[in-house]
């Protein structure tokens, strides 16, 4: 990716998010050297892109680690580690790896290291990867730059699954020479523009310039990364502002507008794959009625919602898919507010003069907020929610134990749309994030559709279906797709960002 | 006096048990799991049980708690499930920050505190007083967070005077890890100052009030040598009371500080582990918490002894 | 000072009684498009950041301030001084069980054992009154416990043995008054302390449920907008600030007039 587009396509976001940056320095050259502060929330959990079961480990991934494809900021695939695939019949992938790509330790990757890979996701027993590359058979290294994936049934989600942890190819050296130590110590494991250096538990995680890095184009400029975790927004917004980070990872909807004002940082709107709502419990009253799930989506005001809580920082949500995907439908409108329908349902449902009952939702200031909201609109309604705030472990598990009426569930999204839908509203028994229990015949028929064809267009149009069956049925309250703002130090420059939130510094630069 | 440490050291093999079994009960009575919460964004069940396994977590729960007391005999306090390292480590880890901060913080309330307890006391009803008193009302009725809040805005922000967030190692960093520790400290430090400030007043006060003051007055000493030589040391045994019984609370329940000022101390490690669910990091950190505060409750009652001979056990 | 506690508190007893009648607004009446509005005419104290009315919440969120400190510092001061007593009048193995008890309290970090009683219990405001109130208790049992031991050392206790009277006399007539003034302010500070813990407890999801206003959970809500709109954290964290100091003034009052000897 050459740095003028990126510089370009900063410059475009910045000027769309209202802000005049000093075109004067547009025209510098990128440069090497400094070291980049980074705030995120949280730290990471392992270093090892196969055990990996949490948000926040990825993004010090996309900085070592490389997948066989990418993403780019319209979330087309595109190569990456492999230089080229094709699919000659639905059950086969084939991939031609780029050659002359080293691991960070030197070693070599090629066919062999792939397989290597594969084989370790599908079979460690730790392994939190063996649900998305489930569909694979087995890996054939068919010379010492191609691999061949035989497929148990065809799976039009498993290409954009290896953009992300999937894809991800760690040296076969490291794993067989120190296998459990790679949790918390990556050095020498990642293709990636970025090594690893150190891990300091509660203090920081710190990344350098990879020199040998095989893509000539563009960087990597910097010459360290420092991650530190900063759990408290408050804090992280100050540290920004007062100079002690250069970059912090997501900004929230309150603070979008005073930091855009303050000419110390800028703030880049980065749209998201996430889909925030509400599921409503199928087996339990009220909401296994049907009349009763459709009477709160009636008398829910998602543009209320949007503008008072999320301060338009987010869409009105559809469905499960974002307007940052492809197969975003923007024929479908969102559930509109109609309190006569409302009442319509209520009476068809048994319960004209309203009902009552408990939305469990995480104690988080935004969430409250937007619970707070709901409460006095569905009120309006002559429906009546008390709330339960609780902390996000105890959230998890009344969800899997389907121990709810109405949720709260914050899903941050994936490139393939299969991967906001698939697991949330096929039947499953057991436990499932299909929480809702929802188990409709035609929706799953369809589902399974919509991993079986390949081409883009028929599955944009079995999702749209999927999506009308979902606003009758409501299994879920969908209120909205959140924008994720990153805010930046001005002396960052070349950051591009990509929907899938992740931050990836390959041509990022100081000024 | 060695047979009352070692009398009181016995007793609290009980207290120890009466915790551990209590955060065991409490932890599996509230709703969560680890490996849940861990893993998120994951609904890989075989995954998920096959580490349910590997960590015992699939046994009923009272033999989860004799594993672990057995473990814990043999001085293995485990590992945490979310990052894998031995619990031990993770405390080592945190106590740092933790024990600096509360050294940090009683320094700064002791040195606040004890003189104008004593002036207050001593002067009563004059405006040194009326200072020493409305000093100990403000810094009580403060809110910590507020104050935190305030500090960080007009220090950090605005001024730009302290760092406002991160933990810099004093014993390496001599000077930027105090700078780093000021902020935190001063808002910990002012209101236990304040307690302590109160504290001594209410108890000098109490013991000029004693009949032997009034003997020690009419025999012509002066009110700082009455003080000195007859009272302080009575007086202080509601200080090192109230001492004793923060300095546990200073090193394990922090938490807003540490939270507010991104600290990494055993106070936000215990709630995350909470939050987490990670069992073996919160029952080997509270059992560690219990440890040093069973500690620093025998010092105190030692103190007493040592303070006022008529409550030496005899 | 004490009239003017006295006053403070009065007024907080009186806003917490008559709320309905003295708020301008619904404390629960939103209005998204006025939110965060500087205070004001219509809004004296401002509005927070779903628009509802900042001095209504303000007032309202004085019955649960006041009941939060009161009723657990009542509870703990009640079973504190009970077991302290215990403990410290009558020794040997009644001691040793009673302040193991405590110690195995104390021993758990103030806010896990409050969290994990709270899951329990269930979230709401009696989950947290008990929580609290066990929290405290080791406090005013060990604190009760030193006085009773120093108190049981003097002389005047000895005249009223050899005198003949009995024990639970001489703990209630000759223990507990002179006892009670370091209970007495230690009370009057634990109020502030119940009162910021319930916030806390509010902080992490377990004190009052929403949308009823607390002080706690408002100064948490308006955290993230102290640049933007501090008046959503002055509001309560004065009413909270002032309360506090008045309890306290008045907790000083009660303690003068309990031990005469102090009397200026």
């Amino acid at each position: 990716m050459a740095p003028t587009v990126t510089r370009r396509t900063f410059l475009q976001i910045a000027a769309a998010a209202g802000l005049a940056p000093n075109v004067a320095f547009a025209a510098d050259p990128p440069k090497k050297g400094g070291t980049l502060r980074v705030g995120f929330y949280v730290e990471a959990v392992t270093m090892d892109p196969h055990l990996s079961g949490s948000k926040v480990d990825r993004q010090v991934y996309y900085n070592i680690y490389e997948p066989l494809l990418t993403l780019d900021t319209k979330l087309n695939i595109k190569p990456g580690l492999a230089e080229s695939w094709t699919q000659p019949d639905p059950k086969t992938l084939v991939f031609k790896l780029r050659r002359g790509v080293k691991f960070h330790d030197g070693t070599a990757f090629d066919a062999a290291a792939a397989k290597f890979n594969f084989d370790r996701m599908k079979t460690e027993p730790k392994s939190i990867r063996k649900g998305e590359v489930a569909s694979i058979d087995s890996v054939d290294v068919v010379d010492a730059n191609t691999i061949r994936l035989n497929l148990k049934r065809p799976d039009a989600a498993l290409p954009a699954a290896l953009t992300d942890r999937a894809g991800m190819m760690v040296s076969p050296k490291v794993i067989q020479e120190r296998g459990s130590s790679l949790e918390r110590d990556a050095k020498g494991a990642g293709t990636g523009p970025f090594e690893f250096v150190e891990w300091v538990k509660d203090s920081h995680l710190v990344i350098k310039r990879n020199d040998s890095y095989w893509n000539k184009q563009g960087g990597p400029y910097l010459d360290r990364v420092r991650y530190r975790p900063i759990p408290d927004d408050v804090v992280k917004l100050q540290s920004l502002q007062g100079g002690e980070i250069d970059v912090m990872d997501y900004v929230l909807p309150r603070d979008v507008a005073p930091m855009k004002a303050d000419k110390r940082l800028v703030v880049v709107d980065v749209p998201s794959l996430a889909d925030f709502g509400y599921q409503l419990n199928h087996a339990k009253p009220p909401f296994n009625v049907k009349a009763l799930r459709q009477a709160v989506a009636y008398a829910i005001d998602l543009e209320q919602i949007v503008k008072g809580v999320w301060l338009s920082v987010g869409y009105p949500a559809n469905g499960p898919i974002s307007p940052a995907s492809w197969a975003y439908d923007r024929g479908i409108p969102p559930i509109k507010r109609d309190l006569a329908k409302a009442k319509a349902k209520l009476l068809e449902g048994g319960a004209p003069a309203g009902f009552e009952f408990t939305m469990t939702t995480n104690n988080l200031p935004i969430s409250v907020q937007e619970a707070e909201v709901i409460q006095a609109q569905l009120a309006e309604a002559g429906i009546k929610m008390k709330i339960q705030l609780v902390d996000a472990s105890t959230l998890i598990a009344s969800g899997n134990a389907k121990n709810f009426q109405m949720i709260s569930f914050q899903w941050s999204g994936r490139p393939d749309p299969d991967g906001n839908i698939y697991q949330f509203f096929k039947t499953t028994p057991g436990t499932s994030f299909n929480w809702s229990g929802i188990s409709n015949e035609k929706l799953d028929a369809l589902l399974d559709r919509s991993r079986e064809v390949s081409s883009p267009a028929e599955r944009k149009k079995i999702f749209s279906d999927i999506t009308k069956i979902l606003q009758d049925e409501i299994p879920m309250l969908f209120i909205v797709h959140p924008i994720e703002p990153k805010a930046f130090s001005p002396k960052v420059q070349g950051y591009d960002p990509i929907p899938d939130g992740m931050m990836r510094f390959k041509d990022v630069w100081l000024r | 006096m060695s047979r009352l440490v070692l009398h009181r050291l016995a007793a609290t093999v009980p207290v120890l048990l009466l915790v551990t079994a209590g955060v065991f009960a409490l932890l599996h009575l509230t709703p969560g799991d680890p490996i849940d919460t861990m893993m998120s964004e994951s609904a890989d069940a075989t995954a998920k049980a096959h580490l349910r396994k590997e960590l015992g977590l699939d046994q009923p729960i009272y033999v989860q708690y004799v594993r672990w007391m057995g473990r814990v005999l043999r001085g293995d306090l485990g590992r945490s499930i979310r990052n894998g390292e031995p619990v031990i480590e993770n405390v080592s880890r945190r106590i740092r920050p933790s024990l600096q901060l509360a050294l940090l913080a009683m320094t700064i309330s002791l040195l606040v505190a004890v003189p104008l307890g004593i002036v207050s006391a001593v002067r009563r009803n004059t405006a040194a007083d009326r200072v020493g008193t409305t000093f100990a009302l403000f810094g009580i009725c403060m809110p910590n967070f507020l104050l935190a809040l305030l500090l960080i805005f007009v220090f950090g922000v605005t001024l730009r005077w302290l760092p406002i967030s991160g933990y810099v190692d004093p014993m390496e960093e001599g000077f930027d890890g105090l700078r780093s520790l000021i902020l935190p400290a001063v808002t910990l430090g002012l209101a236990l100052g304040a307690v302590i400030t109160r504290t001594l007043r209410s108890s000098l006060l109490d013991a000029l009030a004693e009949d032997y003051v009034r003997t020690a007055r009419a025999k012509g000493l002066s009110e700082w040598v009455v003080v000195r030589s007859h009272v302080l040391k009575n007086a202080l045994i509601p200080v090192v009371t109230v001492l004793g019984l923060q300095l546990g609370t200073l090193i394990g329940g922090a938490v807003i500080t540490e939270y507010v000022f991104a600290l990494p101390g055993v106070g936000r490690l215990v709630v995350d582990a909470v939050f987490a669910r990670d069992y073996p990091l919160v029952q080997g950190v509270i059992l560690l918490i219990a440890i040093a505060f069973i500690v620093s409750n025998l010092l105190v009652d030692l103190l007493y002894g040592w303070i006022d001979p008529r409550i030496r056990v005899r | 000072m004490a009239p003017f506690g006295a006053a403070v508190l009065l007024a907080a007893v009186i806003a917490a009684l008559a709320a309905p009648l003295l708020s301008p607004h619904d404390p629960l009446k939103q209005d998204l498009g006025n939110a965060l509005a500087r205070p004001g005419r219509t809004h004296v104290l401002g509005t927070d950041n779903v628009g509802r009315d900042v001095l209504s919440r303000v007032i309202w969120g004085t019955r649960v301030s006041l009941v939060a400190g009161l009723v657990s510092v009542a509870l703990a001061t009640a079973a504190g001084s009970l077991l302290g007593l215990l403990a410290g009048y009558w020794g040997g193995r009644v001691d040793g069980m009673v302040m193991r008890l405590m110690d195995a309290v104390l021993s758990f970090p103030p806010l896990v054992l409050a969290l994990a009683l709270g899951a329990v219990l269930g979230a709401g405001l009696s989950g947290v009154l008990i929580a609290l109130g066990v929290v405290y208790t080791p406090t005013f049992a060990r604190l009760m416990r030193g006085q009773v031991l120093s108190i049981k050392a003097r002389d005047y206790i000895d005249a009223a043995r050899a005198l003949g009277a009995s024990g639970l006399r001489v703990a209630c007539r000759h223990i507990v008054p002179n006892a009670a003034a370091p209970i007495i302010v230690q009370a009057s500070l634990s109020v502030a302390f119940t009162i910021l813990a319930e916030a806390s407890l509010s902080f992490l999801g377990l004190g009052i449920q929403p949308p009823q206003p607390s002080w706690g959970s408002m100064i948490n809500a308006g955290r993230g907008y102290m640049q933007q709109a501090p008046w959503i954290v002055f509001g309560p964290g004065a009413a909270l600030f002032v309360t506090v100091v008045g309890l306290n003034v008045v907790g000083d009052a009660v303690r003068d007039a309990l031990d005469p000897r102090l009397r200026a």
